[in-house]
This record gives structure tokens, sequence and C-alpha cells, in this order.
């Protein structure tokens, strides 16, 4: 059997995706055995731009009409499309204040010269095309990607938790930090996955992974309002990495 | 007239391309481009309380994730007049020296190798001398292994934090990094034998004024507050508090690119532009690799900037070492971060990222919510030096044949490092 052709792709983002794939050092190696890398930009000088892929890993959220077209292109070629990354599935950091006056924001750091950028509001992947894996994680984990390989490589569908970042917080026998030390921590409605890695370091949450699918905001504004913070605070800490959509 | 387009640079960070227009024999405009989306980072930053700042802004790139976090801290512990501890100093020190590894192994040994050996890619070069690509690996998993043990994760920190850090590491994982450390020193001399087994990159000759922070210590990033711009001899000093003196962003007619330029020049930052200006970070191992390399500062080849990373390795994995050993010795505690009052004020922090000088500057108000931030970038503030670069190529260049000048213009352009997510704050086109 031929190797599956396979693409990997960065719209707007840090790049810490495409990062984490790289950090994958020698299991990287033995990774790009088993498949066929036909286009990587960040990785390589020589791509075909234009073949049909059976996979394409596409990080970073749409924020051009640039990025939009490019990630029509990569859903045409590609049978597989999956989006790698908090910005890819959520929108991630650019998409906190999607209320806030676009046009302004430019003119604020470029000058008036940035009217003129071909600038969107930040979209997640979802919002543009069909979306067929989501794996999220600002950046992703590393197994979560080889996990992700290795299943679709066998033609199954990857299996990624679905409960709160607490779950593995308790399991570590962590002291809360919401309640014990009257924290902001994102962990009761965040999607798990980190094997808690903030508040395992005594770091609050941020909810850097995005919304978890059965998440109860309105309990934790309650109990956030309860300790006296106030709800302009808390709805801008719930936002950092997910849209006003996301978290109700 | 004719125009020779990179489209979209390949092996390099983020979303970028270079245009020259040629006369006949004339160079016409040079444009570095840059079409990354704006993101828009410092304006929605505003309103966010101290503790949310470092982790927002360290996803302005995920190379250079540590350098954004712990240069966001030191301008908000400036601003707050908040003191870390010893200890804690040490360990940011230990934490940058990590990811300068790994961004400068994994720049080395998958970004610029590949042209010098006439490869599209390191996995390609990996088939035929998997030695040295496994090697490169090997120095980069050790400063990813750094920054797990330090800050918590490899891509985006999470342990430090404003004050200090969220939880100590442990001696026992002290212990493992010293383990690592030993071996990386090992593979670092082979680093220097494949450097000096390549072939010359001489195709671009010129005088470059320089600007790196001031170092305290010979191989820190992190500590420092003054810049120095060496050119001709000549250093003039700028403080942190003065660093509009750097990004003086002027508008340039040709585009929408704003450029940086000191005293009229622009200026080169990088590791070529640290060695420059700390002379005492040339010692030892580090000094006898740049006899090897024949590395002569200053340099008035950008193409240098190459061999300047892999002596910096060999510098960081040394210094690296002695930050563990002065750790273990010292005993690690696990202290709490410093208190922090928040209170209206300025901060301004400048550290050394991988690719060059990095400037965070925040306004805080009364309730310790961000007012206004700004941000200068290594990659915005080497713009105009990287286009001067790419026109002295085209014209030192006798033979104007498209893809010899393509070529060499993207090493060129790898050499620098760039990293197009941190520029667009300041340079942007199309």
């Amino acid at each position: 059997m031929s190797k599956p052709t396979v693409g990997i792709f960065g719209l707007t983002g840090c790049a810490g995706d495409q990062l984490v794939i790289l950090n994958c050092e020698e299991r990287l190696l033995e990774l790009v055995s088993l498949i066929d890398v036909r286009d990587f930009l960040m990785a390589s000088s020589e791509n075909d731009a234009a073949c049909p892929l059976d996979l394409a890993l596409v990080e970073g959220a749409v924020l051009s009409g640039r990025d939009a077209a490019r990630l029509e292109t990569i859903r045409q070629r590609a049978r597989i499309l999956v989006a790698l990354g908090t910005c890819a599935v959520w929108g991630g950091v650019a998409a906190m204040d999607g209320g806030a006056d676009r046009h302004r924001l430019l003119e604020d750091v470029y000058g008036r010269a940035g009217l003129n950028y071909d600038s969107l509001p930040a979209r997640a992947l979802h919002e543009i095309v069909k979306v067929d894996l989501k794996i999220t994680g600002c950046p992703i984990e590393k197994e979560h990607f080889l996990a992700a390989i290795a299943n679709l490589l066998h033609g199954n569908a990857p299996l990624y938790p679905e409960y709160p970042v607490c779950t593995e917080c308790r399991m570590l026998e962590n002291n809360c930090l919401l309640i014990e030390r009257g924290e902001l921590c994102c962990g009761p409605i965040t999607a798990a996955g980190c094997d808690a890695r903030c508040p395992n370091l005594r770091v609050a949450c941020v909810g850097c992974r995005g919304p978890v699918g059965d998440a109860n905001p309105s309990s934790l504004l309650a109990m956030f309002e309860e300790k006296g913070v106030d709800r302009q605070r808390i709805a801008a800490r719930l936002r950092i990495f997910a849209p006003e959509g996301a978290v109700q | 007239m004719r125009t020779l387009v990179i489209e979209h640079l390949a092996r390099v960070e983020g979303h970028g391309g270079i245009t020259v227009e040629l006369e006949g024999d004339t160079v016409g405009n040079v444009h570095f481009d840059v079409f990354e989306g704006a993101r828009l980072l410092e304006p929605l930053v505003r309103g966010k309380r101290y503790d949310e700042v470092a982790p927002v802004l360290s996803r302005i790139c995920a190379i250079c994730s540590v350098a954004h976090s712990l240069t966001s801290l030191k301008a908000t512990e400036d601003a707050f007049e908040v003191r870390i501890s010893p200890q804690a100093e040490l360990l940011r020190e230990l934490l940058y020296l990590g990811e300068n590894i790994e961004s400068h192994a994994l720049h080395l040994f998958l970004l610029a190798l590949p042209d010098y050996l006439g490869y599209p890619s390191a996995i390609a070069l990996a088939a035929d001398k998997p030695d040295a690509v496994l090697r490169g690996l090997r120095l980069k998993k050790l400063g990813n292994l750094i920054q797990e043990t330090i800050g918590g994760r490899a891509v985006h920190p999470v342990n430090a934090v404003a004050g200090g850090f969220g939880r100590a590491p442990s001696a026992d994982q002290m212990i493992e990094l010293r383990s690592a450390l030993i071996a990386g020193i090992q593979d670092s001399g082979a680093v220097i034998d494949l450097m000096a087994s390549l072939p010359g990159a001489e195709f671009c000759r010129c005088h470059t004024v320089y600007a790196a922070l001031h170092s305290p210590h010979p191989h820190s990033y992190y500590g420092g507050q003054e810049v120095i711009v060496a050119s001709d001899g000549g250093r003039s000093t700028v403080h942190a508090a003065d660093y509009k003196m750097l990004s003086n962003e002027e508008s340039v007619p040709h585009s929408h690119a704003k450029h940086s330029r000191f005293r009229g020049q622009p200026f080169m930052v990088g590791s070529l532009a640290r060695l420059t200006v700390n002379p005492s970070r040339i010692a030892g191992k580090v000094a006898l690799a740049a006899e090897r390399l024949g590395l002569h500062l200053p340099a008035d080849n950008p193409m240098d900037n190459n061999k300047a990373q892999a002596l910096e390795l060999i510098g960081d994995l040394e210094r690296a070492g002695e930050v563990v050993e002065q750790l273990l010795r010292e005993g690690i505690e696990d202290e709490p971060p410093a208190a922090v009052h928040s209170r209206a004020g300025t901060g301004t922090a400048i550290t050394e990222a991988p690719r060059g000088l990095l400037i965070h500057s925040y306004t805080y108000d009364a309730e310790g919510r961000i007012a206004a931030a700004d941000v200068i970038t290594p990659t915005a503030l080497n713009a105009a030096s990287m286009e001067m670069h790419f026109r002295r190529a085209v014209e030192q260049c006798a033979h104007r044949d498209d893809a010899l000048l393509g070529k060499r213009l993207e090493m060129i352009a790898r050499a620098y490092d760039p990293c197009i997510s941190c520029s667009v704050h300041l340079v942007r086109k199309r």
C-alpha cells in the first residue's frame, strides 16, 4: 500500500502547533517514514502545492481573505482535514474580543495605512470549511498529535478527553486553587488533556485548550461572583482563548 | 524593468516573501514582504489584568514564547517594582538558555543546513546524513527538556509568573537535566566540526551596524537594561526607557512597512550582534570554536550569523551546566513567587530573544490592568537591515540569474532566522 500523502499548513497564528510536530524530534524521522509529506513550507523548500492529500493538518485561525482562500484550496485537496490547536478549533487569542471595532484597532497599531490591510475578525476553521477532526490545545499536546496520526493510519478516529481540567487536577490530588485560594481558575470549564499542567504547578488555568463540551460556565460565574469578583473581569478571563459565542 | 519575486519563503517561521526590482544593472526597490495576518494582540490585551498579560503575549510567537513570556513578566515587575529572588533569577536565566538552545538547534539543523548541502529539507537530508540531523534533533530536544523542566512546557511556558515561578523544579529533575547537559556538551563539539566543513557563503559583503543588550553575565539573555549599538568601532548606549530611539517607526514610501533605524542607519540584531557587542561572550571553548570557524568580528557578512549561533550553542550549553550546578549546590527551595502589589505605572523590559532584541513596554492603570502595551520584536528591528543585505547581494552578484539570486536571497533571509509571526507589529505589506 502506498503511504498516505500529507500536507502541514499554518494560517495566522504563532506556528506553535507546527513546532510541536517538529518537537517530536527523533520520533519525527520515524513518523515521516510512515507518511509521505508533500507540502510543509515551514520545513521544506520543495513542496507540491497542488497535489491531492489524504490528510491536511492545519493550524492557525482565519484572519484575512488570503487565509480563507488558502483554507478553501486546502479543503479541496484533502480527504481528511484536521484542525490543529486552539486557534484552528476555536479562533484562539485573536478571537478574544469579537465585538471590538476592527478598523479602530488596525489604525491603533498600524496607523492609517492599516485601514487598507486584508484583515478580518478571527474565525475558526469550521466557520469556513468542513473540519473532520479537531485537536485542541495551545499548543497541541505532542502525544495527542502522534495518537491522531497512529489512529488515522489504522483507519480509526482518535478519542480525546471530554471532561474538564478539574478531573485531571483532582486525580493528581492538588489543592483547589479556586475553592481554597479564590483564584480565577478556568479548570472547571476547560477541556482536559494537558494533565492539569498549570494547576499542578500552582498556577491558575487560563483556559488555553478551549471550552469543554459540557461546560457549565453559569455555575462557575456564580461561584466567582460569590467570591466578590466582578462579572466583567470574569467574562474577560473566560474569553482569552475562545470567542464570546463559545463561552456563554 | 523586471521583478524577481520569492512568493513565499520556505523554512522560516511565518508567511513572508522577497521582491527585487531590476532595471538593467541598477537595483530598484527591494522589499521584505510580510503577509502574516494581523492578530492585533497589543490592543486586545488592553484591560487584561497583569497576570493574564504574559499568557496572551507569549502567543505572539511559539519559537520565542519563553522570550515573550519572560520579557512580559520583567516589564510587569518593572512597573510594579517587584524584586524576584536570586533563585528565580537563575531559573529564568536557565529557562531562557533552554529556548536559545532549542531555537538555534532548530534553525541551524532543520532550516539553514539543507541550503549549504543542497537539500530541500532536513527530512531529505536525514536520508543521506542521518547522524548530522539526529545530532541537531538531540540538541533541540535538550533545549526543550530545559524548557519543560523549568517552564512546565516546551512551547508557551506556564510556570513563570509575576514574582517568580509557580513551583520550583525538584532536585531530582535538576539531576536529570545535569546528565542530559553533559551528553549535550559532548554533542556540541561535533556541531563545530560540521559547521567548519560547510562550503563558504560569500555573496554579501557589507558594513553592518549591530545592536544588542549589554549582558551583565557573558551568556545571559534575560538580564540587562541597556542596549549598545556598535558601528565602526564606536558604541552608543540606549537605556530601556528610551527604547523608542531604536524603533522610531519610519514610514517608507514604497510600502506600508515601517522600518527601524538608529541615527538613520539600519542595524542588525541577533547572535552575531550579541557577540559583537559583548566580546566577553567569546572566551574559552567559544573562542577556540570561533577560530576554527574563521569568524572575525565585526563581521561584514550577514551569513556569519549562522556561525555565531553555533558559537552560542557551545556557550549556552556550558552556561546551562553551570547554572544547574549552582542551583544543586545551593539547594532549590520550593518558594512561592514574590508578592505582587499592582499599581498605576509604566514598565519597560529588554531581553535577547534567540533572534535578537525584544522589547515589551506596558502602562498599567490603578487596578493593575493594561492601559497600553507596546511590543518591539527582533524581526521587525531587523527588517531594514535585511533589505539592505538583500540589495547588496543583488548588486554583488555578477550573473543576474534568477535561480542563483533567489537562492542567495533566501539564504540571507534564513541566516537572519526571521520570525515573521513576531514581525507583523512593525513590518507589513500587501
